[in-house]
C-alpha cells in the first residue's frame, strides 16, 4: 500500500476523531482546524510507519503532538502542569473569590464549559475515554503515559468534574443546549 | 475491602478496567457500603451524563476538503503509485446498479459458507470495516433515510432475495437513521445505519445459515470494533468506533430483539 493509499484508507476514516480531539483540547474551532491540518500532514509523511497497529490511536497520538507543538508556540503557559492545589483553589465553589460567584450563575453554563475548565492533562483522558471510547491501554498510548496513570488522571478528572461549580450550577436537568 | 481503597479503584471500576480480582472485590464492597454505593452510582450518572450531553465535535466540511486537497496536491506532486484495489473495482461495479451477478452467486452463498474458516472470519470482519469506512468516506452512508421500519425494511426488501428484521432503538438511545445494500463475503446484504452519542453503527444483516463458522464474537480492526451475533433468524455484524462492550451488548439485543413483532 503506497502512504497516500494508507493515509486515506485508514487514517482519514477517524478524521471525525482527530478534530474532536483537538477541538477539546484547543477550546477553539480554529486552532482545531489548525492542529488537524498540521496533524494530517504528518500523517501523511509517516504513514509508512503504521504498519497493522491501530490506526485510530496511531493518528490521535500524532494529533495530540500536532496540539502540544501548537500550544508550545502559541500558549505555552498552558502546557505547565498545574498542582492539585492550584486546580482545588480554582474549582472550590467555597472560595471568596468574586469569579466564583459568577460561575454559579446557572443559565451562563453548560456541561463543555465544566469539561474545558478541566486542566489539559485531565481534559485530554477524560475526552479520550467518553467521547472516543478508548480502553486505557488505547489512551496511555495515546497520551504517552502509563496506565496507571491513566487510572489515576481519570479518577481525578471525574472528581473534579463533580465538584466543579458549573456542573453543580446547571444541576442535573439535561439542558441539551450546548453552546 | 475498605472505602479508601474501593474509592481509588471505582473510577477504573467503572470503566470495566479493573484486573478481575479487584473488580471482584469491589463488587462485594459495594454490595456491604451504602457510601460507596452511592458514589459508584454518582460516577455512573457523570457517565451517562457526559456521553448523552457532551457534543462529540464533528469535523467541519472545509476541512475535510482541505485536507483532500492537500492529499492531492502531494499525490499530484509525486509519480502515481500502482493501485490495486480490487475492492473498489467491486464496489463501482456494484454501485453502478449491476445487481445481475446475485443470481450466479446465490449458489455460491451456500456452497462458500461451508468452508468459512478463521481466516475467513477474519476476512469478513476486515471486509466489513473496509464497507463501514467507504460508506463514512464516500458519504454514502445511508440510500434510505428513515427511522420507520415500516419504510427501511420494505425497501432493503425489494432489492434482497430475503427480508431482514428492521427495528428503531430509539428508546434505548439508538436510534435507526436508515439503511442500504453493500456486498459482504460475495452477497449483497442488508445495512442497518443507527446512531448513538454522534457515532454510527452500521449493522450488516444476513440469513442465518447452519453452514456457516460462527464469527469471533468481537475483533478490532484499524481502530473499529466488529461485533457478531445470531438471533431472529439472522446473522447480525455490527461495525462502529463506539466502545467494545457498548457494541457487544447493542448488537445482542438487535438480533434477539429485532425479530419481535
Amino acid at each position: 500500500m503506497s502512504d497516500h493509499t494508507t493515509f486515506e484508507q485508514l487514517v482519514l476514516p477517524h478524521l471525525d476523531a482527530a478534530y474532536n480531539l483537538a477541538r477539546w483540547l484547543a477550546r477553539d474551532t480554529h486552532d482545531a482546524e489548525d492542529v488537524v491540518q498540521d496533524a494530517c500532514i504528518r500523517a501523511l509523511k509517516y504513514a509508512g510507519s503504521l504498519h497493522g497497529s491501530d490506526a485510530r490511536a496511531w493518528f490521535l497520538t500524532i494529533v495530540r503532538n500536532a496540539f502540544y507543538d501548537w500550544l508550545g508556540r502559541n500558549r505555552p503557559v498552558e502546557i505547565v502542569h498545574e498542582d492539585d492545589e492550584k486546580i482545588a483553589a480554582r474549582i472550590d465553589p467555597s472560595s471568596p473569590n468574586p469569579e466564583h460567584e459568577a460561575l454559579r450563575r446557572a443559565e451562563m453554563y453548560s456541561l463543555s464549559d465544566a469539561i474545558e475548565a478541566l486542566p489539559l492533562q485531565y481534559r485530554e483522558v477524560l475526552v479520550l475515554r467518553e467521547l472516543e471510547e478508548m480502553s486505557y491501554k488505547e489512551i496511555a498510548r495515546v497520551a504517552d503515559i502509563p496506565i496507571g496513570t491513566v487510572m489515576s488522571r481519570l479518577a481525578r478528572a471525574r472528581a473534579l468534574l463533580q465538584r466543579s461549580p458549573m456542573l453543580q450550577a446547571i444541576g442535573g436537568q439535561a439542558t441539551g443546549s450546548e453552546r | 475491602m475498605n472505602c479508601a481503597d474501593a474509592s481509588t479503584l471505582l473510577s477504573a471500576y467503572t470503566d470495566g478496567e479493573t484486573t478481575m480480582l479487584q473488580g471482584h472485590s469491589v463488587k462485594r464492597h459495594l454490595a456491604s457500603c451504602p457510601n460507596c454505593a452511592g458514589a459508584y452510582d454518582d460516577m455512573l450518572a457523570l457517565r451517562a451524563r457526559l456521553r448523552t450531553q457532551a457534543p462529540r465535535h464533528a469535523a467541519p466540511p472545509e476541512l475535510r476538503a482541505r485536507v483532500l486537497a492537500t492529499l492531492d496536491a502531494v499525490r499530484a506532486s509525486t509519480p502515481p503509485p500502482a493501485r490495486p484495489r480490487v475492492r473498489s473495482e467491486r464496489w463501482r461495479w456494484l454501485s453502478g446498479g449491476a445487481f445481475a451477478g446475485c443470481a450466479a452467486t446465490a449458489l455460491a452463498w451456500f456452497v462458500g459458507t461451508a468452508v468459512i474458516d478463521w481466516r475467513a472470519n477474519e476476512d469478513l470482519a476486515l471486509e466489513a470495516v473496509t464497507m463501514h469506512v467507504h460508506a463514512t468516506l464516500g458519504n454514502q452512508q445511508i440510500q434510505v433515510a428513515s427511522s420507520d421500519r415500516h419504510t427501511v425494511k420494505p425497501w432493503l426488501s425489494a432489492r434482497l432475495d430475503y427480508s431482514p428484521p428492521v427495528r428503531d432503538f430509539a428508546q434505548d438511545g439508538f436510534p435507526l437513521v436508515g439503511g442500504r445494500i453493500d456486498y459482504l463475503d460475495r452477497h449483497p446484504v442488508a445495512t442497518l445505519v443507527y446512531r448513538v452519542r454522534n457515532h454510527t453503527i452500521d449493522v450488516y444483516v444476513r440469513p442465518e445459515t447452519a453452514t456457516r463458522a460462527t464469527p469471533l464474537a468481537l475483533r478490532t480492526i484499524r481502530g473499529f470494533n466488529v461485533a457478531h451475533a445470531t438471533g431472529s433468524g439472522m446473522d447480525w455484524l455490527a461495525v462502529s468506533d463506539v466502545n467494545a462492550d457498548e457494541l457487544t451488548a447493542f448488537v445482542q439485543k438487535v438480533a434477539r430483539e429485532s425479530g419481535m413483532p
